[in-house]
């Protein structure tokens, strides 16, 4: 469970949040959009302790992230799959290096770590493309690499900025079945997105922010 | 690594930041070494009075050898002087036309060598206060000259090899930070994904270890190639001075301190470098 209590960002004289309150269960798919500058990237830069609120408390699983000290950040963030919409892969290594990252930083041994990477890129349906380069993939190729990336370690949570921006509605369409089919197996997904058209379709609870205070809520 | 050139350049600033104070140091270290040999210059010449006779020469001789300060007498008696003198001056027609040999019996005195400059002073003054003693000739100002000439090398080199050294540490940094840069993007994506500081720091310390030992590597063969074409000179040198050549080049010593100091720069300013990118990321 997230939870964000009467949380604020200030930039100066800039709001990015204002009083902030919601809260995303267990298990649970939701969406949050709005406009540019609502305070989307704001709010998850700030769960993922990216920066920290000018005021009020985020709380995962009912323990404050305040408390959380620089020395354990990096466990906490490992709590957390994140897609990026421009899907941030390495290209100096194989998508199976690129993939297995998140296993290397956990610990994981070549074998398990093996094992694992195939099954993630398998469950995105790229197995075929193990051993290619990311330079050589299509765009909604590389996402699912993302996605992959993003699930490999089995995150309590999946986190997804804008991970369609970049996409035509079919593949954008196939990266959502995708986030529904781990959240079907119990991960937690969050995902900003700005295409309110695709999402309208889906059966899932959407948050919309305004000028950094929640505007609404849709429950799917 | 990627970019063989710049790897290359770094190697070379780290090697020669190294190299020119440690060919110094060598030089200092080798110069100490025959300054030791040269401590014959410190005995001390003892000119018996001209009516002493060679047996009263030979009783100051087992007097002044049973001193604790002195290490060693040697008597020359006068006759063995001329004779020497002659030889060498190549005027002997002229000196045996002398009615008188006009030198003394003469002791040659070898202060104990862990003698002080206070003590020597004292000794000399000791020998000179004998009454069969004329003169006592003492040629020890060289000696303190070329002491403490060493020390202001050693200083001149310290202050010389630190500056260098600072330099290559900065280099290295300079060349850490585009090291970083180049892969800022991967240390974000890393950061996000849960990495710890450590995991994030391994392969740039790899990095600038690699800098570093390079430099080292490359540092110890200058200094190498260096004394190999120095050697033969200064072994042709020493030898106009009746010296065996005490010469000594770098060495597995030498070698392995320069690997080790280039080793531990390397990481050092990796870890620098990075100290700033770190810290943005909130790890």
């Amino acid at each position: 469970m997230i939870e964000f209590d009467r949380v604020s960002r200030r930039f100066g004289d800039i709001h990015a949040l204002r009083y902030l309150s919601l809260t995303i269960d267990q298990g649970e798919m939701a969406f949050l959009t709005g406009h540019s500058g609502a305070g989307k990237s704001t709010l998850l830069r700030l769960l993922l302790l990216l920066d920290r609120p000018s005021g009020g408390d985020i709380r995962v699983c009912g323990e404050s992230t305040a408390k959380i000290g620089t020395g354990s950040v990096p466990q906490y963030r490992r709590r957390f799959g994140v897609v990026f919409q421009d899907h941030r892969l390495l290209f100096d290594r194989s998508v199976h290096d690129n993939v297995a990252l998140p296993l290397a930083m956990a610990g994981y041994a070549p074998r398990e770590s093996q094992r694992r990477v195939r099954a993630a890129l398998d469950k995105v349906g790229l197995l075929a493309l193990e051993r290619a380069n990311p330079a050589s993939l299509s765009g909604g190729e590389l996402q699912r690499v993302g996605i992959a990336r993003a699930v490999v370690a089995k995150p309590e949570f999946l986190i997804a900025d804008e991970p369609t921006g970049n996409l035509d509605p079919a593949l954008s369409s196939e990266i959502m079945s995708l986030f529904e089919a781990f959240n079907q197996v119990g991960v937690t997904v969050l995902v900003a997105t700005h295409d309110l058209p695709l999402i309208s379709r889906l059966r899932h609870r959407i948050l919309t922010l305004s000028a950094g205070s929640l505007a609404g809520q849709e429950s799917g | 690594m990627a970019r063989p050139f710049s790897t290359l350049l770094i190697w070379l600033v780290v090697a020669i930041s190294l190299a020119l104070p440690s060919t110094f140091l060598l030089t200092l270290d080798n110069l100490g070494r025959v300054a030791p040999d040269l401590t014959r210059g410190a005995q001390l010449s003892v000119m018996l009075r001209s009516k002493a006779d060679l047996a009263a020469a030979r009783l100051v001789e087992q007097r002044v050898g049973a001193w604790p300060e002195v290490s060693q007498v040697s008597l020359i008696p006068r006759e063995q002087a001329l004779m020497e003198f002659a030889e060498q001056t190549g005027l002997s027609s002229v000196l045996m036309s002398l009615e008188n040999n006009p030198l003394p019996h003469t002791l040659l005195v070898e202060p104990a060598p862990d003698l002080n400059k206070t003590a020597a002073t004292a000794l000399v003054g000791r020998l000179a206060q004998l009454s069969e003693v004329e003169r006592v000739i003492q040629d020890t100002r060289w000696m303190a000259r070329l002491q403490e000439a060493l020390l202001a090398g050693w200083r001149w080199v310290t202050a010389i090899g630190s500056a260098m050294v600072l330099g290559a540490v900065l280099a290295l940094i300079t060349t850490m930070h585009l090291v970083i840069d180049a892969r800022r993007e991967e240390i974000e994506v890393v950061s996000v994904m849960g990495g710890s500081a450590a995991f994030i720091r391994r392969p740039f310390l790899y990095t600038g270890v690699y800098f570093g030992a390079g430099g080292g590597v490359l540092a110890s063969l200058c200094v190498w190639l260096f004394s190999a074409w120095l050697a033969q000179p200064v072994d042709a040198l020493l030898a106009l001075y009746d010296m065996a050549s005490p010469l000594r080049g770098p060495g597995a010593f030498y070698s392995a301190c320069l690997l080790a100091i280039g080793v531990c720069l390397g990481w050092l300013a990796a870890l620098i470098a990075l100290r700033r990118y770190l810290r943005s990321l909130e790890i």
